[in-house]
Protein backbone atom coordinates (compact mmCIF):
# COMPACT_ATOMS: atom_id res chain seq x y z
CA UNK A 1 0.00 0.00 0.00
CA UNK A 2 1.68 2.98 -0.89
CA UNK A 3 1.74 6.01 1.73
CA UNK A 4 -0.56 9.33 1.59
CA UNK A 5 2.18 11.58 0.80
CA UNK A 6 3.46 9.36 -2.21
CA UNK A 7 -0.34 9.45 -3.57
CA UNK A 8 -0.63 13.09 -2.47
CA UNK A 9 2.49 13.96 -4.90
CA UNK A 10 1.76 12.37 -7.32
CA UNK A 11 -1.67 14.40 -7.70
CA UNK A 12 0.38 17.15 -7.61
CA UNK A 13 2.18 16.42 -10.52
CA UNK A 14 -0.46 15.48 -12.51
CA UNK A 15 -2.42 18.68 -12.20
CA UNK A 16 0.55 20.39 -13.26
CA UNK A 17 1.06 18.66 -16.38
CA UNK A 18 -2.89 18.93 -16.76
CA UNK A 19 -2.61 22.85 -16.04
CA UNK A 20 0.52 22.31 -18.74
CA UNK A 21 -2.12 20.63 -21.65
CA UNK A 22 -4.83 22.65 -21.44
CA UNK A 23 -2.52 25.96 -21.76
CA UNK A 24 -1.54 24.08 -24.93
CA UNK A 25 -4.99 23.55 -25.77
CA UNK A 26 -5.91 27.10 -25.56
CA UNK A 27 -3.16 27.77 -27.59
CA UNK A 28 -3.66 25.96 -30.16
CA UNK A 29 -7.38 26.73 -30.26
CA UNK A 30 -6.33 30.44 -31.20
CA UNK A 31 -3.81 29.45 -33.70
CA UNK A 32 -6.26 27.21 -35.28
CA UNK A 33 -9.17 29.78 -35.76
CA UNK A 34 -6.51 31.89 -37.50
CA UNK A 35 -4.77 29.77 -39.28
CA UNK A 36 -8.61 28.53 -40.80
CA UNK A 37 -9.44 32.19 -41.47
CA UNK A 38 -6.34 32.41 -43.58
CA UNK A 39 -6.70 29.80 -45.05
CA UNK A 40 -10.38 30.54 -46.04
CA UNK A 41 -9.49 34.06 -47.42
CA UNK A 42 -6.82 33.03 -49.93
CA UNK A 43 -9.86 30.99 -51.56
CA UNK A 44 -11.01 34.09 -54.26
CA UNK A 45 -7.62 34.66 -54.87
CA UNK A 46 -7.09 31.09 -56.03
CA UNK A 47 -9.99 30.99 -58.33
CA UNK A 48 -9.58 33.85 -60.19
CA UNK A 49 -6.14 33.07 -60.83
CA UNK A 50 -7.35 29.04 -62.05
CA UNK A 51 -10.35 31.16 -64.10
CA UNK A 52 -7.63 33.33 -65.62
CA UNK A 53 -5.02 30.35 -66.68
CA UNK A 54 -8.13 28.66 -68.01
CA UNK A 55 -9.43 31.28 -70.15
CA UNK A 56 -5.72 32.03 -71.77
CA UNK A 57 -4.90 28.51 -72.04
CA UNK A 58 -8.44 27.95 -73.93
CA UNK A 59 -6.96 30.70 -76.90
CA UNK A 60 -3.63 28.56 -77.74
CA UNK A 61 -4.16 25.94 -80.23
CA UNK A 62 -1.04 24.34 -78.64
CA UNK A 63 1.09 25.02 -75.99
CA UNK A 64 4.65 24.10 -75.54
CA UNK A 65 5.85 25.76 -72.60
CA UNK A 66 7.82 22.87 -70.13
CA UNK A 67 4.63 24.24 -67.30
CA UNK A 68 2.39 22.62 -69.09
CA UNK A 69 3.31 19.81 -71.09
CA UNK A 70 4.47 17.42 -69.01
CA UNK A 71 7.91 15.24 -69.81
CA UNK A 72 8.38 11.58 -69.01
CA UNK A 73 8.35 11.12 -65.32
CA UNK A 74 11.89 9.73 -63.78
CA UNK A 75 11.86 11.42 -60.66
CA UNK A 76 9.01 12.98 -59.28
CA UNK A 77 9.68 15.83 -56.94
CA UNK A 78 7.54 15.46 -53.72
CA UNK A 79 7.21 18.83 -51.55
CA UNK A 80 6.25 16.81 -47.98
CA UNK A 81 4.44 19.81 -45.52
CA UNK A 82 5.37 18.19 -42.12
CA UNK A 83 5.18 20.20 -38.65
CA UNK A 84 8.08 21.91 -36.62
CA UNK A 85 7.02 20.24 -33.62
CA UNK A 86 5.29 17.06 -32.09
CA UNK A 87 2.50 16.40 -29.76
CA UNK A 88 0.11 16.88 -32.55
CA UNK A 89 -1.64 13.03 -32.09
CA UNK A 90 -0.98 10.91 -35.23
CA UNK A 91 -0.74 13.73 -37.73
CA UNK A 92 2.60 13.25 -39.03
CA UNK A 93 3.02 9.59 -38.95
CA UNK A 94 -0.75 9.42 -41.05
CA UNK A 95 0.85 11.61 -43.32
CA UNK A 96 4.39 9.73 -43.59
CA UNK A 97 2.28 6.52 -44.52
CA UNK A 98 1.64 8.14 -47.96
CA UNK A 99 5.50 7.92 -48.75
CA UNK A 100 5.75 4.42 -48.03
CA UNK A 101 4.56 3.25 -51.67
CA UNK A 102 6.00 6.11 -53.77
CA UNK A 103 8.71 4.85 -55.50
CA UNK A 104 12.81 5.49 -54.70
CA UNK A 105 13.17 6.79 -57.46
CA UNK A 106 11.24 10.42 -56.17
CA UNK A 107 13.28 13.54 -54.93
CA UNK A 108 11.90 15.32 -51.81
CA UNK A 109 11.75 18.64 -50.43
CA UNK A 110 11.04 19.09 -47.09
CA UNK A 111 9.06 21.58 -44.91
CA UNK A 112 9.17 21.46 -40.85
CA UNK A 113 11.94 19.69 -38.93
CA UNK A 114 9.39 16.42 -38.87
CA UNK A 115 9.22 16.13 -42.29
CA UNK A 116 13.01 16.12 -42.85
CA UNK A 117 13.93 13.89 -40.13
CA UNK A 118 11.63 11.32 -41.16
CA UNK A 119 13.09 11.68 -45.05
CA UNK A 120 16.63 11.25 -43.84
CA UNK A 121 15.57 8.69 -41.52
CA UNK A 122 14.07 6.62 -44.07
CA UNK A 123 17.18 7.39 -46.40
CA UNK A 124 15.28 9.49 -49.07
CA UNK A 125 16.55 11.89 -51.56
CA UNK A 126 16.15 15.06 -49.78
CA UNK A 127 17.01 17.72 -51.86
CA UNK A 128 16.36 20.80 -49.58
CA UNK A 129 14.62 21.31 -46.28
CA UNK A 130 12.60 24.44 -45.33
CA UNK A 131 11.26 26.10 -41.98
CA UNK A 132 8.75 28.57 -41.77
CA UNK A 133 7.86 30.90 -39.45
CA UNK A 134 4.66 30.08 -37.10
CA UNK A 135 2.79 32.67 -39.51
CA UNK A 136 3.98 32.63 -43.06
CA UNK A 137 3.70 35.07 -45.29
CA UNK A 138 3.64 34.95 -49.46
CA UNK A 139 7.14 36.07 -49.01
CA UNK A 140 8.21 33.61 -46.96
CA UNK A 141 7.31 30.79 -49.20
CA UNK A 142 9.53 32.03 -52.26
CA UNK A 143 12.38 30.54 -51.60
CA UNK A 144 10.63 27.37 -51.33
CA UNK A 145 9.11 27.50 -54.56
CA UNK A 146 11.98 29.08 -56.51
CA UNK A 147 13.70 26.22 -55.44
CA UNK A 148 10.96 23.87 -57.08
CA UNK A 149 10.92 26.03 -59.76
CA UNK A 150 14.98 26.07 -60.53
CA UNK A 151 14.93 21.94 -59.96
CA UNK A 152 11.98 21.78 -62.24
CA UNK A 153 13.90 23.53 -65.31
CA UNK A 154 17.27 21.86 -64.49
CA UNK A 155 15.33 18.66 -65.43
CA UNK A 156 16.30 17.12 -61.72
CA UNK A 157 12.08 16.50 -60.70
CA UNK A 158 9.64 15.91 -63.15
CA UNK A 159 6.22 16.88 -61.62
CA UNK A 160 6.01 18.93 -58.57
CA UNK A 161 3.60 17.40 -55.89
CA UNK A 162 2.75 18.54 -52.70
CA UNK A 163 1.96 15.90 -49.86
CA UNK A 164 0.55 17.95 -47.17
CA UNK A 165 -2.55 17.12 -44.45
CA UNK A 166 -5.81 18.92 -45.36
CA UNK A 167 -8.14 20.29 -43.18
CA UNK A 168 -11.67 18.84 -43.53
CA UNK A 169 -12.93 19.50 -39.95
CA UNK A 170 -11.82 20.46 -36.55
CA UNK A 171 -11.88 16.73 -35.97
CA UNK A 172 -10.93 15.04 -38.95
CA UNK A 173 -7.67 15.87 -41.41
CA UNK A 174 -6.33 13.65 -43.76
CA UNK A 175 -3.45 13.14 -45.74
CA UNK A 176 -3.48 14.28 -49.40
CA UNK A 177 -0.66 14.66 -52.34
CA UNK A 178 -1.41 16.95 -55.24
CA UNK A 179 -0.08 17.33 -58.81
CA UNK A 180 0.89 20.90 -59.24
CA UNK A 181 3.17 20.82 -62.14
CA UNK A 182 3.08 19.71 -64.90
CA UNK A 183 -0.56 21.91 -65.54
CA UNK A 184 -2.11 19.18 -68.14
CA UNK A 185 -5.47 18.82 -67.79
CA UNK A 186 -6.65 22.86 -66.82
CA UNK A 187 -10.13 21.34 -66.75
CA UNK A 188 -9.95 19.24 -63.93
CA UNK A 189 -7.62 21.19 -62.18
CA UNK A 190 -10.10 24.26 -62.32
CA UNK A 191 -13.04 21.80 -61.14
CA UNK A 192 -10.95 19.90 -58.35
CA UNK A 193 -10.33 23.57 -56.60
CA UNK A 194 -13.71 24.97 -56.81
CA UNK A 195 -14.81 21.31 -55.40
CA UNK A 196 -11.88 21.97 -53.16
CA UNK A 197 -13.86 25.04 -51.84
CA UNK A 198 -17.21 24.08 -51.70
CA UNK A 199 -18.21 26.40 -54.84
CA UNK A 200 -19.84 23.78 -57.29
CA UNK A 201 -22.24 26.12 -59.56
CA UNK A 202 -19.47 27.96 -61.14
CA UNK A 203 -21.09 29.11 -64.50
CA UNK A 204 -18.92 31.54 -66.47
CA UNK A 205 -21.17 33.62 -68.59
CA UNK A 206 -19.73 32.79 -72.15
CA UNK A 207 -18.15 35.82 -74.36
CA UNK A 208 -17.79 34.55 -77.95
CA UNK A 209 -15.53 37.34 -78.89
CA UNK A 210 -11.85 36.61 -79.16
CA UNK A 211 -9.71 37.53 -76.05
CA UNK A 212 -6.85 39.78 -76.65
CA UNK A 213 -3.80 38.76 -74.71
CA UNK A 214 -0.79 40.59 -75.44
CA UNK A 215 2.79 38.67 -74.91
CA UNK A 216 0.18 35.45 -73.96
CA UNK A 217 3.35 33.27 -73.90
CA UNK A 218 5.22 35.44 -71.10
CA UNK A 219 1.89 36.33 -69.44
CA UNK A 220 0.85 32.32 -69.29
CA UNK A 221 4.46 31.67 -67.50
CA UNK A 222 4.40 34.18 -65.53
CA UNK A 223 0.72 32.95 -64.84
CA UNK A 224 1.78 29.54 -64.01
CA UNK A 225 4.43 30.72 -61.62
CA UNK A 226 2.31 32.75 -59.52
CA UNK A 227 -0.44 29.57 -59.70
CA UNK A 228 2.37 27.34 -58.28
CA UNK A 229 3.25 30.42 -56.00
CA UNK A 230 -0.07 30.61 -54.32
CA UNK A 231 -1.06 26.78 -54.58
CA UNK A 232 2.32 26.00 -52.73
CA UNK A 233 0.79 28.94 -49.99
CA UNK A 234 -2.45 27.70 -49.67
CA UNK A 235 -1.81 24.49 -48.88
CA UNK A 236 0.35 25.45 -46.48
CA UNK A 237 -1.79 27.51 -44.73
CA UNK A 238 -4.33 24.59 -45.12
CA UNK A 239 -2.06 22.32 -43.81
CA UNK A 240 -0.83 24.33 -40.21
CA UNK A 241 -5.01 24.49 -40.05
CA UNK A 242 -4.77 20.69 -39.36
CA UNK A 243 -1.55 20.72 -37.59
CA UNK A 244 -3.10 23.27 -35.08
CA UNK A 245 -6.43 21.43 -35.08
CA UNK A 246 -5.20 17.64 -34.46
CA UNK A 247 -2.67 19.53 -31.70
CA UNK A 248 -6.04 20.69 -30.22
CA UNK A 249 -7.70 17.57 -30.21
CA UNK A 250 -4.68 15.90 -28.96
CA UNK A 251 -4.08 17.95 -26.06
CA UNK A 252 -7.64 17.96 -25.49
CA UNK A 253 -7.42 14.37 -24.74
CA UNK A 254 -4.83 14.70 -22.59
CA UNK A 255 -6.16 17.24 -20.11
CA UNK A 256 -9.07 14.40 -19.94
CA UNK A 257 -6.86 11.73 -19.11
CA UNK A 258 -5.01 13.68 -16.86
CA UNK A 259 -8.31 14.22 -15.41
CA UNK A 260 -9.21 11.07 -15.14
CA UNK A 261 -5.75 10.07 -13.79
CA UNK A 262 -6.44 12.52 -10.83
CA UNK A 263 -10.02 10.72 -9.76
CA UNK A 264 -8.54 7.45 -9.43
CA UNK A 265 -5.49 8.57 -7.72
CA UNK A 266 -7.76 10.87 -5.25
CA UNK A 267 -9.95 7.81 -4.54
CA UNK A 268 -6.76 5.63 -3.85
CA UNK A 269 -5.56 8.50 -1.95
CA UNK A 270 -8.15 8.78 0.60
CA UNK A 271 -8.83 4.92 0.91
CA UNK A 272 -4.86 4.77 2.09
CA UNK A 273 -5.76 7.48 4.49
CA UNK A 274 -8.88 5.45 5.97
CA UNK A 275 -6.96 2.50 5.79
CA UNK A 276 -4.85 4.32 8.19
CA UNK A 277 -6.97 6.04 10.45
CA UNK A 278 -8.61 2.37 10.92
CA UNK A 279 -5.55 1.12 11.61
CA UNK A 280 -4.66 3.41 14.28
CA UNK A 281 -7.83 3.11 15.80
CA UNK A 282 -7.68 -0.76 15.80
CA UNK A 283 -4.18 -0.41 17.65
CA UNK A 284 -5.80 2.30 20.34
CA UNK A 285 -9.04 -0.16 21.22
CA UNK A 286 -6.19 -3.46 21.24
CA UNK A 287 -3.92 -1.52 23.33
CA UNK A 288 -6.96 -0.91 26.21
CA UNK A 289 -8.23 -4.12 25.95
CA UNK A 290 -5.06 -5.30 26.82
CA UNK A 291 -4.39 -3.61 29.60
CA UNK B 1 -24.80 49.61 -68.28
CA UNK B 2 -22.39 49.76 -65.82
CA UNK B 3 -19.64 46.25 -65.28
CA UNK B 4 -18.38 44.79 -62.35
CA UNK B 5 -15.06 45.03 -60.63
CA UNK B 6 -13.38 43.17 -58.73
CA UNK B 7 -10.08 43.25 -57.33
CA UNK B 8 -8.88 40.40 -55.31
CA UNK B 9 -5.90 40.05 -53.59
CA UNK B 10 -4.24 37.08 -51.60
CA UNK B 11 -5.55 37.92 -48.49
CA UNK B 12 -9.17 39.25 -49.48
CA UNK B 13 -11.58 40.76 -51.78
CA UNK B 14 -10.82 44.27 -51.80
CA UNK B 15 -13.60 45.78 -53.75
CA UNK B 16 -16.72 44.27 -55.64
CA UNK B 17 -19.02 46.69 -57.16
CA UNK B 18 -20.67 47.53 -60.18
CA UNK B 19 -19.19 50.68 -61.49
CA UNK B 20 -19.68 53.15 -64.98
CA UNK B 21 -15.80 52.79 -66.47
CA UNK B 22 -12.15 52.23 -64.79
CA UNK B 23 -8.87 53.40 -65.38
CA UNK B 24 -6.02 50.70 -65.49
CA UNK B 25 -2.55 51.14 -65.46
CA UNK B 26 -1.00 47.91 -67.30
CA UNK B 27 2.73 47.59 -68.89
CA UNK B 28 2.17 49.68 -72.02
CA UNK B 29 0.10 52.49 -70.24
CA UNK B 30 -3.11 53.42 -68.52
CA UNK B 31 -5.95 51.66 -70.30
CA UNK B 32 -9.89 53.05 -69.88
CA UNK B 33 -11.95 49.73 -69.52
CA UNK B 34 -16.24 51.08 -70.55
CA UNK B 35 -18.90 48.76 -70.79
CA UNK B 36 -18.72 46.21 -74.11
CA UNK B 37 -15.32 46.10 -73.74
CA UNK B 38 -13.40 43.30 -75.79
CA UNK B 39 -12.24 40.44 -73.53
CA UNK B 40 -8.65 41.33 -72.62
CA UNK B 41 -6.10 39.59 -70.30
CA UNK B 42 -2.48 41.71 -69.69
CA UNK B 43 0.10 42.36 -67.15
CA UNK B 44 -0.94 45.07 -64.50
CA UNK B 45 1.27 47.41 -62.95
CA UNK B 46 1.47 49.26 -59.74
CA UNK B 47 -0.06 52.56 -59.80
CA UNK B 48 -3.37 53.95 -59.20
CA UNK B 49 -6.60 53.19 -60.60
CA UNK B 50 -9.59 55.39 -61.80
CA UNK B 51 -13.01 54.53 -60.84
CA UNK B 52 -15.97 56.43 -61.73
CA UNK B 53 -19.37 55.31 -60.41
CA UNK B 54 -22.18 57.07 -60.87
CA UNK B 55 -20.71 60.21 -61.30
CA UNK B 56 -18.27 60.00 -58.63
CA UNK B 57 -14.77 59.23 -59.15
CA UNK B 58 -12.57 57.07 -56.67
CA UNK B 59 -8.92 56.20 -56.84
CA UNK B 60 -7.55 53.20 -55.27
CA UNK B 61 -3.94 52.03 -55.63
CA UNK B 62 -2.72 48.70 -56.46
CA UNK B 63 0.05 46.42 -56.68
CA UNK B 64 1.33 45.03 -60.04
CA UNK B 65 -0.67 41.18 -61.22
CA UNK B 66 -2.67 40.65 -63.73
CA UNK B 67 -6.36 42.11 -65.29
CA UNK B 68 -9.10 40.46 -67.04
CA UNK B 69 -11.93 41.85 -68.93
CA UNK B 70 -14.12 38.97 -69.95
CA UNK B 71 -18.23 38.92 -70.48
CA UNK B 72 -18.81 42.77 -68.77
CA UNK B 73 -16.56 41.69 -65.68
CA UNK B 74 -12.74 43.43 -65.01
CA UNK B 75 -11.05 41.80 -62.63
CA UNK B 76 -7.65 42.31 -61.03
CA UNK B 77 -5.23 40.17 -59.52
CA UNK B 78 -2.82 42.18 -57.54
CA UNK B 79 -0.86 41.59 -54.40
CA UNK B 80 -1.95 44.28 -52.81
CA UNK B 81 -4.68 47.21 -52.86
CA UNK B 82 -5.87 49.85 -50.64
CA UNK B 83 -8.58 52.62 -51.21
CA UNK B 84 -6.46 56.05 -50.77
CA UNK B 85 -9.26 58.17 -49.61
CA UNK B 86 -9.49 56.32 -46.07
CA UNK B 87 -5.72 56.76 -45.70
CA UNK B 88 -4.08 59.57 -44.21
CA UNK B 89 -1.39 61.59 -46.03
CA UNK B 90 1.51 61.15 -43.21
CA UNK B 91 0.79 57.64 -43.04
CA UNK B 92 1.65 57.23 -46.89
CA UNK B 93 4.61 59.42 -46.74
CA UNK B 94 6.08 58.19 -43.35
CA UNK B 95 5.55 54.37 -45.50
CA UNK B 96 7.29 55.94 -48.74
CA UNK B 97 9.92 57.15 -46.19
CA UNK B 98 10.35 53.71 -44.49
CA UNK B 99 10.00 51.55 -47.36
CA UNK B 100 12.71 53.70 -49.41
CA UNK B 101 15.69 53.68 -46.21
CA UNK B 102 14.26 49.51 -45.79
CA UNK B 103 15.62 49.52 -49.79
CA UNK B 104 18.69 51.11 -49.43
CA UNK B 105 20.05 49.30 -46.37
CA UNK B 106 18.74 46.11 -47.75
CA UNK B 107 20.68 47.25 -51.25
CA UNK B 108 23.70 47.81 -49.32
CA UNK B 109 24.24 45.16 -46.51
CA UNK B 110 23.22 42.07 -49.41
CA UNK B 111 20.00 41.04 -48.11
CA UNK B 112 18.94 37.73 -50.17
CA UNK B 113 16.54 38.22 -53.41
CA UNK B 114 13.52 38.27 -52.25
CA UNK B 115 13.79 40.47 -49.18
CA UNK B 116 14.86 43.16 -51.37
CA UNK B 117 12.08 41.79 -54.04
CA UNK B 118 9.35 42.41 -51.60
CA UNK B 119 10.41 45.56 -50.44
CA UNK B 120 11.14 47.07 -53.41
CA UNK B 121 6.96 45.84 -54.16
CA UNK B 122 6.30 47.75 -51.10
CA UNK B 123 8.17 50.89 -51.88
CA UNK B 124 6.39 50.69 -55.60
CA UNK B 125 3.17 50.46 -53.53
CA UNK B 126 3.36 53.10 -50.76
CA UNK B 127 4.26 55.67 -54.27
CA UNK B 128 1.27 54.14 -56.06
CA UNK B 129 -0.66 55.10 -52.94
CA UNK B 130 0.80 58.74 -53.01
CA UNK B 131 -0.25 59.42 -56.44
CA UNK B 132 -3.75 58.33 -56.59
CA UNK B 133 -3.97 60.74 -52.74
CA UNK B 134 -2.78 63.31 -55.07
CA UNK B 135 -5.55 62.65 -57.71
CA UNK B 136 -8.47 62.98 -55.16
CA UNK B 137 -7.41 66.53 -53.86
Amino acid sequence: MPNTRDIRNRIKGVKSTRQITRAMQMVATSKMKKAQDSAKSGRPYALLLSDIIVSIADEFEEITSSYFVGKPVKHRGILVIGTDKGLCGALNGNLFRNLSDVENSAKFVAVGKRASQYLSRTRRDLLADFTLPDKPTFSDIRKIVDFLLRSYDEGSIDTIEVLFTSFINTLRQEPELVRLFPLNGLDEMSEKLHQRFGVSDHEVPKDDREIIIEDREAILSELAVLYLKQEVFQLILEAQASEHSARMVAMKTATDNAGNLIDDLTLQYNRARQAAITQEILEISAASFSK
Amino acid sequence: MPISLEIVTPSETVYSELVDHVVIPTLRGKIDILPNHVPLIDKLVAGDIKVEKEGVVEYLAVGSGFIEVYSEKVSLLTDQAINVSTTEDSEIDAAIKRAEEALIEGKRSNFDQSKIDKLEAAAKFAFAQKMAKGKTR
